[in-house]
């Protein structure tokens, strides 16, 4: 069976640092990205099949990225991290088609069980 | 923050704005009190005396002429009536009845002359009159006896001694009658030039009269449409005595006090209220960015935790310094957001802009990052300081930053230029955005409470109205500048904490240039 990847992105540096062993442990190949406009670079590049992805950031919004990908990609799962969710982010995200959401700050072992369960789903 | 109880609520204006609402009360009636009731009621009723009075005189005047008149006629009547007796004798054989008739004619004339003759004239006007009067009692008693004479020798002597004394009664009579005629003349005269004069000065007391009233009026509803048209514009000072005296207006003012109170409780109010707006637009962000150092905190744990024995002690001296460096930044964070929100007493003190500046923009930075603003701040070195409330001054540049953060959707540059102007004795900060402008039908409106252009829900339209009431508190001046497309510029003035003012004005408040 081949690898599945999954492509992380979040401002913050140690995310990416910290979820990388974490999902490599789990049997995927990972790449992470801080800046979304060459996440989204990546992404045309490419496909994943789980993308995780932060909400508010410079440049295109997580918002902003699952849009593109429903187009692209729509076999691509997108799991969503936020910091600060609104109701209407939320169901925004949910009618664009999420996988699920996120909320900061979460649990790693969490994160990974979420990201299998959208490979397994995808 | 706890409620005050609820009894208190309406009237709970702050101590220092009740004891200022009480001083510009006092003022207000510690004056002498002249309403202007009472001034009407006085000057109608000295109008009234003044009219009385010299309808009084006329009245005595025409009484006087017709005196005249009457004595004239009967010196006419008699001086007539002697030439009568006169033919009346020559024929002969003349009735006895027509003689009596004579003498009770002459009698009139006698109780006419004798009751004008004590009337104030000169020694020989008198001496005249006692003659003219002994000369026709003489000749009633002459025609008296003429009457009764039946001899005819007898009764030629009486008509000669009558015919000689008419001649001069005649003469007497006309000398008289000339003079009284000049006299009414000149009676009549005067009393032109008295009438003229009363007339002047009933019309000269009546322009005095309008003069008074029209000011009494018309200065106070003057006054009172610059106050109003100060309070449209948002300076909610206490009106205080303008006159020495006070009267129907003075109510007023009392009036009008008491609802500039209410105003200003309310302002306050409203500037707590729109702080917490600009703080709801900004808490997103704050949580955001407080999540993130407390998320990384979190994950780099877990990691440590699950990974313990596998790490190396140079990885765990790595994670170990991650979780250092975020707990620092979270507490970071807080520390902005408190000294944001910090609620210190709103006492106009001495206060460096530049730490107000940076204060505001740590707590606006995460929304200026995510929306791709660039700030920029240009300062030259050694500002002087600022008199104002720290807290206030910083709500009046969050709500410019987010104003021009929002202003600009598609990100771009937001400059920030501190210029000192001793001269004025003043300190200028110009805010400046490169957003899509005012345009120029919005520019008058900029500052009103609830004008936004924004969507329901995303804007109150308190932000600027806001910044102009915090900053005319201060005695500054806030204005603004705008291209449509281009970008918009905000001027803040602010007077400095140890400068002399070298306009002789006060606080002065311009809304823009917009605004005539
Ligand atoms: N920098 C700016 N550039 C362009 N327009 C502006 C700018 N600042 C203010 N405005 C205009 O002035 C209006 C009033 O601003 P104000 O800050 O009082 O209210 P608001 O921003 O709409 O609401 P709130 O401040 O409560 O979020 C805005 O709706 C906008 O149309
Ligand atoms: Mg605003």
């Amino acid at each position: 069976m081949a690898e599945k990847s999954v492509l992380v992105l979040d401002d913050e540096p140690i995310v990416g640092d910290r979820l990388k062993p974490v999902l490599e442990r789990e049997g995927f190949e990972v790449e992470i990205f801080t800046e979304s406009e060459r996440a989204l670079e990546r992404l045309k590049e490419r496909s994943f099949h789980v993308l995780v992805t932060d909400m508010k950031m410079k440049g295109p919004s997580g918002m902003d990225l699952l849009r593109f990908i429903k187009e692209k990609a729509p076999s691509t799962q997108v799991i969503v991290i936020t910091g600060y969710a609104t109701i209407e982010t939320s169901h925004e995200a949910q009618a664009l088609g999420a996988f699920q959401f996120i909320a900061k700050p979460f649990k790693m072992k969490e994160l990974a069980k979420l990201v299998s369960k959208a490979a397994r789903g995808g | 923050m706890s409620d005050p109880p609820v009894a208190n609520r309406r009237t709970s204006h702050s101590p220092p704005l009740q004891r200022e609402l009480e001083g510009a009360q006092r003022a207000i009636l510690s004056r002498p009190s002249i309403p202007i009731r009472h001034r009407l009621i006085f000057s109608l009723l000295l109008c009234f005396i003044l009219c009385g009075l010299f309808g009084l005189v006329a009245l005595t005047r025409i009484r006087q002429v017709r005196g005249q008149l009457d004595l004239l006629e009967a010196l006419e009547m008699l001086y007539s009536r002697s030439l009568r007796v006169q033919l009346l004798e020559r024929q002969e054989g003349s009735s006895v009845e027509a003689l009596r008739d004579a003498r009770a004619r002459v009698e009139e004339a006698e109780a006419l002359l004798a009751a004008d003759a004590g009337q104030r004239r000169s020694p020989r006007e008198a001496e005249a009159y006692s003659k003219l009067l002994s000369r026709l009692a003489d000749y009633r008693s002459l025609l008296g006896r003429l009457e009764s004479a039946v001899d005819v020798q007898e009764r030629g002597r009486e008509m000669a001694a009558a015919q000689a004394l008419e001649a001069e009664i005649a003469f007497r009579g006309r000398d008289l009658v000339h003079r009284e005629r000049s006299s009414v003349a000149r009676l009549l005269r005067s009393s032109e030039m008295l009438f003229g004069t009363m007339l002047a000065v009933l019309l000269g007391f009546f322009l005095l009269i309008t003069f008074f009233f029209t000011r009494a009026l018309m200065d106070p509803m003057r006054r009172f449409q610059a106050y109003t048209r100060r309070i449209a514009q948002g300076d909610f000072s206490l009106i205080r005595p303008a006159r020495a005296y006070r009267d129907e207006f003075s109510e007023l003012a009392l009036a009008v006090n008491q609802m500039l109170a209410e105003f200003q409780t309310n302002q306050e109010k409203l500037i707590q209220a729109g702080k917490l707006t600009a703080m709801g637009t900004i808490t997103s962000g704050i949580a955001h960015e407080l999540n993130n150092p407390l998320n990384n905190v979190a994950i780099t744990t877990e990691a440590l935790m699950e990974d313990f024995k596998a790490l190396s002690d140079e990885e765990k001296w790595r994670l170990l310094q991650d979780i250092y460096f975020e707990t620092e930044r979270a507490g970071e964070i807080v520390k902005s957001l408190l000294d944001f929100t910090r609620d210190e007493r709103p006492d106009l003190v001495p206060v460096d802009i530049l730490e107000v500046i940076e204060a505001t923009r740590r707590i606006a930075q995460n929304e200026m990052v995510l929306n791709d603003v660039r700030f920029e701040l240009r300062a030259p070195p050694g500002l002087p300081l600022v008199r104002g409330a720290a807290n206030q001054l910083r709500q009046v540049f969050l709500n410019l930053f987010l104003n021009a953060v929002q202003a600009m959707p598609g990100g771009g540059p937001l400059t920030v230029e501190v210029m000192a102007e001793k001269g004025l004795g003043r300190l200028c900060v110009e805010v400046r955005d490169e957003g899509i402008g005012i345009p120029p039908e919005h520019m008058p409106h900029a500052f009103d409470p609830f004008f936004t252009t924004k969507e329901p829900g995303k804007g109150t339209g308190l932000g600027l109205s806001i910044c102009y009431s915090i900053i005319q508190k201060h005695g500054g001046t806030i204005e603004v500048t705008s291209e449509r497309g281009k970008g918009t510029t905000f001027h803040v003035c602010l007077p400095l904490a140890n400068g002399e003012k070298t306009g002789a004005e006060g606080p002065r408040l311009d809304r823009g240039p917009a605004e005539a």
